[in-house]
């Protein structure tokens, strides 16, 4: 017992229970004892055990129930005691809750210490109720002292009601670790304000032990750390997004201290090059640049250290490794970063990937010396200008071509001085390049350019200007382009056509050029004197082919030279043809046209070329040539006259001799001796016989003008005429004349001289050609075979002309309608027949004449 | 000139030939007609003398090619008849032997004076066939040894030469030499020598042989 104690309880209780005996004396009362009673209770040792509390609780109701008056008598007293008891027991609960502030002065001083702070201070039975709770937590919590609880004014269920429900545990589980450990607690919370808000708290606890080392109770406060939680929080945020920001920026960023030695990498740094902060930090703890390219790193190692010494910002470029292997260029920036006072605290250093950049970089550089060497190899001469036309720029051909710089192009006030013009050409040049520039519009122009020996060649400049995004014009390019070759060449070309056309115009022929199609482009002078019309004067007709061929040709070759002309555009063949072409006074002219095709490199057909010969001289001629042959053919058919009288002789002689013989032989017998008479008669029948057989030679002979003998054949017909036919054939063609033949089938093939009445066949259709050649239309001789009767053949030659006029007389020798001939033709003709035993005459039709002969199928002799 | 002979008349027209054929009838003249070169070529013709009366128109072969085929063998004399009388064949056929050319009309005269010159010449040519024929028959009768001799006797060699050119003795050789003689039917050397000469028995040696061939 101190004495602080006597002061504080003891002297309090004292007085208590002396007021209470003679209250109880007076009063004739137990109530008197609460004194000593709660003295008593107040040194009862330890608090809140449950028997003390189920006592109290049975004397309260006792209590309740003398009070009331309820019981009486011996319980009644019974339950007066127990309610003694049990309020004196509560009085001592008060007396020691108010204890320190009624018994201590010093104990009420510091309680007005405590509870004037501004701090939530508490302290606590050593169960955890909560003894003393400064008026600021009840301020705060919004709690009433009274609510707290009868006997206590926190309990455990209050605390939990305003701590946070999370947070409970922990407390409690603090509170255990200090009990455990015998150590102060610490501990961060959340209470709840009295609005309801949860503010975070720290609250310290620190256990309070007796002399004897029981836990005698805790003691604690509490701080409103809300604000700081906050900002912490905050902070802790601001931290956190700092991280993120650290780690998301596309840079490696690291940091070292003052003397280099690497402490932070960020989560970039990792990625990008798969080292870790360990990896760049070597063994003693200085910088280890592993990540970098073995051959940079001496030299970045080298101006590092350069900076650390002076403090200037570092700068490197240099090739760092990445996570898969590969080398990137990086480019590192570090500054220092200083204190107050100047000193360098840490180096903070930014690494980007600059590969790309520096790869680009390098390309773009080789891709602009490509570029320039295009621009100078190109065999064209480049200049550039402003928009409004100041020359900017020239390529090394143009300086190379014309001896002229950019300097020398540029005028001293900028604009162009066209100094490569030839001086004749500039002010027109000039014109033409500023209205471009004005306008904007691309042009184009030829002009003698200067060149490097001082000679002017023919140049072709296009310029264009290269437009922006609103179409404005950036800058204009131009390209020259030497054409003095072309220009030479073309007028070389335009000089050698100007000849030829020339040389074609004046050659003495007619020439027609023509498209593949066959329509004429061009004639040359003589043809279209010759014609006496221009090409464009047929333009009229839908071809001026055809309207040419109609107009000219004559009609009766048209078609022909239509079809020929028409087969060789179709299929390329050269073209030859004579027709007459109609002159320009009307006369038809025999011509001879060739037409060549004229191809290209691929072997199309571009052009016709026709060349037109007037022939009409050489045709007559020719002409009367072959009319005069035939005539000779005809009259001298036989051949030569040697052997013409070679077989006269031979055809006579036999006979003659004969006679000659046989007369001597009959003279010999007649003048034997005795005449032979029989002999000699003999021998005059023969001479007879022989000398009619010489006479009918001469007559045939005379008749036939051939020499061949008499021989007769059994012959087929068909093949007799077609033999003609093979013959005549040429020449019927050529006259526009067919021969139709007609044979019967049943003509038997009869004994005749072949050769004789072919001649007869041959002159008959020959007339006959003859009599259609004025004809218009077509021209057909008809030859027809039949069988006439039993005995007799009929073969008939028709024409289609004008018939003839002297039925009667036409068979007379030298009789003739033509202007040429002797007449003898048809005289012959009908003596072959009459030989054979046939007939020969002529009937007038409808149209044109029939000749027609009969043959005997049997054949006869040759007697006359 | 009427003994045994004949004429061959060759010619393709029947006229002519019996015409012929009469004429020499009246000149008592015998004669065969053929029609062409190969008929008279396969007829069987009679041995004596004969003429052929040939004309150049055959239907089977110019009379001048059939000239020519029948050269070979022994034929008359061919007098060529023609009614053509051209030069080239004219001179052509008296090159190859034709004895006459006549073209028709022939004169009689002219026609029986070829043909008794063909006949004429046909005997005087059989003769000397004939004797040629037995010259050889009577050459080949001689013994072999008598034809050794014949040549030696014939070059002018005295007998003693010719004995010791032989190995014989000149006893042996003149009997030889008068067999050849008799053989031969020679009158005399000179005779027999124009016989040997005929035979061409070829002159071996001479007394002057040795110098000329040396010479």
């Amino acid at each position: 017992m101190t004495a602080e104690r006597f002061r504080q309880y003891w002297l309090p209780a004292i007085g208590a229970s002396t007021v209470g005996i003679l209250l109880c004396w007076y009063l004739n009362e137990p109530f008197g004892l609460l004194a000593p009673v709660a003295a008593i209770y107040l040194y009862a040792p330890g608090r809140s055990s449950w028997w003390f509390r189920a006592v109290w609780t049975i004397a309260l109701l006792g209590s309740v129930v003398a009070a009331a008056g309820l019981a009486s008598g011996d319980l009644g007293h019974i339950l007066k005691w127990t309610a003694f008891f049990t309020l004196a027991l509560s009085i001592g609960e008060i007396i020691e809750l108010k204890a320190p502030t009624i018994f201590g002065a010093d104990a009420l001083e510091a309680m007005r210490i405590v509870g004037s702070m501004p701090a939530y201070t508490w302290s606590a039975s050593p169960d955890g109720h909560a003894t003393y709770v400064s008026a600021g937590t009840f301020a705060y919590t919004g709690l009433q002292p009274a609510t707290g609880g009868l006997f206590h004014l926190l309990d455990n269920a209050a605390w939990r009601r305003i701590i946070h429900p999370d947070d409970y545990s922990g407390l409690m589980d603090k509170r255990r670790e200090s009990l455990a450990l015998n150590i102060p607690f610490d501990t961060e919370l959340r209470i709840r304000r009295h609005d309801g808000v949860y503010r975070w708290f720290r609250l310290f606890g620190s256990l309070s032990r007796d002399e004897k080392g029981k836990l005698a109770g805790w003691y604690g406060t509490m701080i409103d750390i809300e604000e700081r939680k906050v900002a912490e929080e905050a902070l802790q945020r601001n931290e956190r997004q700092l991280q993120q920001l650290i780690d998301a920026v596309p840079a490696s960023i690291w940091s070292t201290t003052s003397e280099g030695r690497p402490t932070y990498v960020n989560k970039r740094f990792t990625q990008m090059t798969g080292a870790t902060l360990e990896d760049i930090t070597a063994p003693d703890g200085s910088l280890r640049l592993s990540v970098l390219h073995p051959d940079d790193r001496d030299d970045a190692m080298a101006t590092f250290k350069r900076s650390l010494d002076t403090g200037e910002p570092y700068f490197k470029r240099y090739r760092q490794i990445r996570s898969d292997g590969v080398y990137h260029w990086t480019e590192t920036r570090a500054e220092p970063l200083r204190d107050h006072n100047g000193t360098v605290i840490k180096w903070y250093g930014q690494s980007v990937d600059i590969h790309a950049s520096v790869v680009a970089q390098q390309a773009l550089e080789q891709s602009e010396r490509r570029l320039q060497l295009l621009v100078d190899a190109v065999p064209a001469m480049i200049w550039s200008t402003t928009p409004e036309g100041q020359p900017v720029f020239v390529n090394k051909r143009f300086m190379d071509v014309t001896g002229t710089t950019l300097a020398d192009a540029t005028g001293p006030d900028g604009m162009p001085t066209l100094c490569t013009i030839h001086p004749d050409y500039r002010a027109d040049a000039r014109r033409m390049f500023m209205e471009a520039f004005a306008t904007g519009v691309a042009c184009m122009k030829r002009y003698p350019q200067l060149r490097s020996d001082g000679s002017h060649r023919w140049s072709e400049v296009r310029v264009e200007p290269s437009r922006g995004e609103n179409d404005e014009v950036l800058q204009w390019y131009a390209v020259c382009v030497d054409i003095d070759d072309e220009v030479q060449a073309n007028e070389a070309l335009r000089e050698s056509e100007r000849s030829l056309r020339q040389l074609v115009e004046t050659l003495p022929a007619m020439i027609d050029c023509a498209t593949p199609d066959g329509e004429p482009i061009y004639r040359s002078k003589q043809l279209r004197d010759f014609l006496g019309y221009n090409l464009e004067e047929l333009d009229k007709e839908p071809s001026r082919l055809a309207a040419t061929l109609d107009a000219g040709v004559h009609p009766a070759d048209l078609q022909g030279v239509k079809d020929r002309y028409a087969h060789s555009l179709a299929t390329g063949e050269p073209y030859a043809r004579r027709h007459r072409l109609r002159r320009f006074d009307g006369e038809y002219r025999w011509v001879e046209t060739r037409a060549g095709p004229m191809r290209d490199a691929a072997g199309a057909i571009v052009q016709w070329n026709v060349i037109c010969l007037d022939i009409d001289g050489e045709m007559r001629a020719q002409e009367e040539l072959r009319q005069a042959q035939e005539k000779l053919a005809r009259a001298s058919q036989a051949a030569s006259l040697a052997e013409l009288s070679a077989s006269i002789a031979h055809e006579v002689n036999q006979p003659l001799a004969a006679i000659v013989a046989n007369s001597h032989a009959c003279q010999r017998w007649l003048t034997a001796s005795p005449p032979n008479i029989e002999r000699a008669h003999r021998t005059v029948e023969r001479v007879i016989r022989d000398a009619n057989g010489a006479a009918d030679v001469v007559s045939r002979i005379r008749a036939l003008f051939k020499q061949s003998g008499e021989k007769r054949n059994i012959s087929d017909l068909s093949h007799v005429i077609a033999e003609v036919c093979d013959l005549i054939a040429e020449e019927a063609a050529r006259r526009h004349t067919r021969i139709a033949v007609d044979v019967e089938a049943e003509v038997p093939q009869i004994a005749i001289d072949r050769v004789q009445i072919q001649q007869v066949l041959t002159n008959l259709i020959r007339n006959g050609i003859d009599a259609m050649d004025a004809a218009a239309g077509d021209k057909i001789i008809h030859v027809r075979v039949s069988c006439q009767s039993d005995d007799t053949v009929q073969i008939s030659v028709s024409d289609l002309g004008s018939g003839v006029e002297f039925p009667d007389k036409v068979f007379q020798p030298f009789f003739s309608m033509k202007e040429q001939g002797m007449g003898m033709g048809l005289s012959i003709c009908r003596s072959i027949i009459d030989a054979h035993g046939g007939n020969l005459w002529v009937e007038n039709k409808s149209q044109g004449a029939t000749f027609a002969f009969s043959l005997p199928i049997k054949s006869r002799t040759f007697a006359r | 000139m009427n003994e045994d002979c004949i004429v061959f008349v060759v010619d393709d027209d029947l006229r002519i030939r019996e015409a012929l054929v009469e004429l020499l009838a009246s000149y008592g003249i015998p004669a065969m007609a053929f029609g062409s070169g190969g008929e008279y070529m396969h007829a069987d013709k009679p041995d004596m003398p004969a003429c052929l009366l040939l004309d150049v128109e055959l239907p089977d072969i110019s009379g001048l090619d059939l000239q020519r085929r029948i050269a070979e063998h022994g034929h008359p004399p061919i007098v060529f008849i023609t009614g053509h009388g051209d030069i080239p064949s004219s001179v052509r056929a008296i090159k190859n032997g034709a004895l006459d050319f006549l073209t028709k009309p022939f004169s009689d005269a002219d026609v029986m004076n070829a043909i008794r010159s063909a006949i004429l010449q046909d005997r005087a040519d059989r003769t000397v066939r004939n004797e040629m024929s037995l010259l050889k028959r009577r050459y080949l009768d001689l013994t072999p040894r008598e034809r050794d001799v014949l040549p030696l006797v014939v070059s002018g060699l005295l007998n003693k030469q010719a004995a010791a050119q032989l190995g014989i003795s000149e006893v042996t050789l003149q009997i030889h030499r008068r067999n050849v003689m008799q053989k031969m039917a020679a009158t005399s050397l000179a005779d027999l020598v124009r016989i040997a000469q005929r035979l061409e028995i070829p002159l071996t040696d001479s007394r002057r042989a040795e110098e000329s061939d040396r010479a």
